[in-house]
């Protein structure tokens, strides 16, 4: 290929790199600036001397760690639900043999169609009735019902091709299918088991509206959720507002960072078997 | 292949608990909407039943409903047109780069990102710049200040201006998924396709596109679904203002149900919702299957 074609190329695989980045970047530097430097408008200029005082403004006045704390608690409980009640499901599906397999797999799947806020206001109704509404139990609940079905799907596929010969082999030392399960299956299961946490943290941790509209507490609200009502409050302060977006990204950029192989691994394995 | 065979109630150890739960918080709340659709009901005092009154009121009196599908389907091709660009780029990827991976992850960053984040970071690009933003920042010293607009409460604009961040943010995921794709075909072929004499273009018109149909349908689906049921980057920005002018279906449900506290019209838009996106995926997958079978 000629030289010039080839600058060609690189230029246009240059052209998302800035497109993609310096918009985060740019939110870094406005993060830094006094309301003066940020309103004159320029698209790209340093900050004269650096606004620290725009995150610990931003922490103190934001309850930070609270929104953090709860969005680890509410994610988190929701994939140690997902994983285990999904692979329980899925070995049902796979590994036993019983009329209804099929029927339940077509269940599950159909569920991957159905848009979470059409439930939005029936969830909301039956919520307030069993007196869930404003707790962690109102976001939890319907995250885990909407990761099941892609996690079902997923570790289905990887059990059916576990060969039975080690299942057998266990049965004749006389281990109990629970013990199976716990000691050969799961054990073996890690990989999708990893593309399975993958999909629901960052779904379930940037998830916004069922936050914003079950809960009405400040203190049970999750990061994105937290993240907004600053935003709203402190409309003005523009740098303040800066480095509260770049803390509420901060998390899952650090994880991108030390994991971008195995989380953009685990988006494409989500999307294809999906 | 032999599979065990257990007791049902050990069956229904392994499976009610996961299915009980999906069930009750699935399709439930879903039949309780279709119920709640026929309903005149503020939430509050008590419910009159009125058949599809709604759905009526819905398809021939609301001014906003029409528009607002049509925006979501307009949303639906705008993010699918991004596609084909993206196979290109994956494919020129491929070609030109030993380790596109690295690059590849770059382009991906704002997939991660809350639409939270991702909303506010870019209101406050479109914001006028006098209050900083950056789009106006950028025509004002590029001399062209009359191009500079109040992107998001323009009527005319707004809608346009929420097309873009969400082709910004899925531009990594969807070129993402087609590098992969194209990584996956086996390098044998094109080495057999060179030695037939078809190598550069030739090449990809003959064994890159039939193979990629299938890789290709999953993004068409993700981009298709996903912005029918696009809503919480709207919320965030606009949430169906100015007028209703960025209103698309699931906005103007919630907008229904929680604003004007309509529950019944709220619930029968979210019926319609969720038969659209059935019929929809239902459409897609067979014109796809169509084109699997011409192509292999």
């Amino acid at each position: 290929m000629s030289k010039l074609k080839k600058g060609v190329v690189y230029l246009l695989f240059a052209i998302p790199v800035v497109t993609q980045l310096y918009p985060l970047l740019w939110l870094v530097l406005y993060s830094l600036k006094t309301n003066e430097e940020i309103m004159d408008g320029s698209f790209f200029s340093f900050p004269k001397s650096i606004q620290w005082h725009n995150y610990t403004e931003a922490y103190t006045s934001g309850s930070y760690l609270k929104y953090l704390t709860n969005s680890v608690f509410v994610t988190g409980v929701t994939m140690i639900f997902v994983i285990l009640l999904a692979s329980m499901a899925a070995y049902a599906i796979s590994r036993f043999r019983w009329k209804y397999g099929n029927l339940v797999m077509t269940i599950f799947l159909m569920g991957m169609m159905i848009p979470m806020q059409a439930t939005l206001l029936p969830l909301m109704i039956i919520f307030k009735n069993i007196h869930v509404l404003n707790t962690h139990w109102s976001l939890i609940l319907p995250y885990v019902a909407f990761s099941t079905p892609i996690a079902v799907f997923i570790l289905t596929g990887f059990m059916k091709a576990i060969p039975h010969e080690i299942e057998e082999s266990a049965f004749i030392d006389g281990a109990n299918i629970y013990r199976i399960f716990r000691s050969i299956i799961l054990p073996v299961s890690v990989p999708p088991v990893m593309t399975v946490c993958i999909l629901t943290f960052i779904n379930i941790w940037n998830e916004y509206i069922l936050a914003a509209t079950f809960i009405s507490s400040e203190k049970l609200k999750t990061l994105p959720f937290g993240v907004y009502t600053f935003v709203s409050q402190y409309s003005v302060n523009y740098g303040n507002i800066g480095a509260f977006l770049v803390m509420g990204a901060l998390p899952v950029i650090l994880i991108y960072f030390f994991l971008s192989n195995q989380i953009t691994k685990g988006m494409v394995a989500g999307a294809v078997k999906g | 292949m032999k599979v065990l065979k257990v007791p049902a109630r050990t069956i229904a150890v392994f499976i009610v608990p996961c299915l009980l739960l999906y069930v009750c918080l699935v399709f439930v709340p879903i039949l309780v909407s279709l119920y709640t659709g026929l309903l005149k009901w503020d939430g509050l005092t008590s419910a009159h039943f009125i058949g599809f009154g709604n759905f009526k009121e819905m398809f021939f009196h609301d001014p906003v409903f029409w528009p607002s599908v049509k925006r979501t389907l307009l949303y639906s091709v705008a993010s699918m047109l991004e596609i084909p660009l993206c196979l290109g780029m994956a494919i020129l990827l491929n070609r030109n780069l030993k380790k596109g991976n690295t690059l590849v992850s770059i382009y991906f960053t704002p997939v991660i990102l809350s639409v939270v984040i991702i909303g506010q970071l870019w209101k406050t690009i479109y914001n006028p710049a006098s209050m900083g933003g950056m789009l106006n920042g950028v025509l004002i010293s590029l001399g062209l200040d009359s191009w500079t607009h109040n992107w998001l409460t323009e009527p005319n604009i707004a809608m346009f201006a929420l097309y873009v961040v969400s082709l910004w943010q899925y531009f990594g995921y969807h070129l993402l998924i087609q590098y992969t794709g194209v990584q996956n075909i086996p390098d044998e072929l094109y080495e057999a396709a060179k030695i037939d004499g078809a190598d550069g273009f030739k090449a990809d018109r003959y064994i890159t596109l039939p193979l990629i149909v299938p890789i290709f349908k999953i993004s068409i689906i993700l981009a298709f679904i996903g912005s029918l049921q696009a809503f919480d980057l709207v919320m965030v920005m606009t949430a169906g203002g100015p007028a209703h002018a960025t209103d698309v279906i699931s906005t103007h449900m919630y907008n229904s149900s929680f604003m004007s506290f309509k529950y019944g019209y709220g619930s029968a838009i979210a019926t319609f919702l969720v038969v659209v996106c059935l019929v929809f995926t239902a459409f897609i997958n067979t014109i796809f299957n169509k084109l699997e079978r011409k192509y292999t």
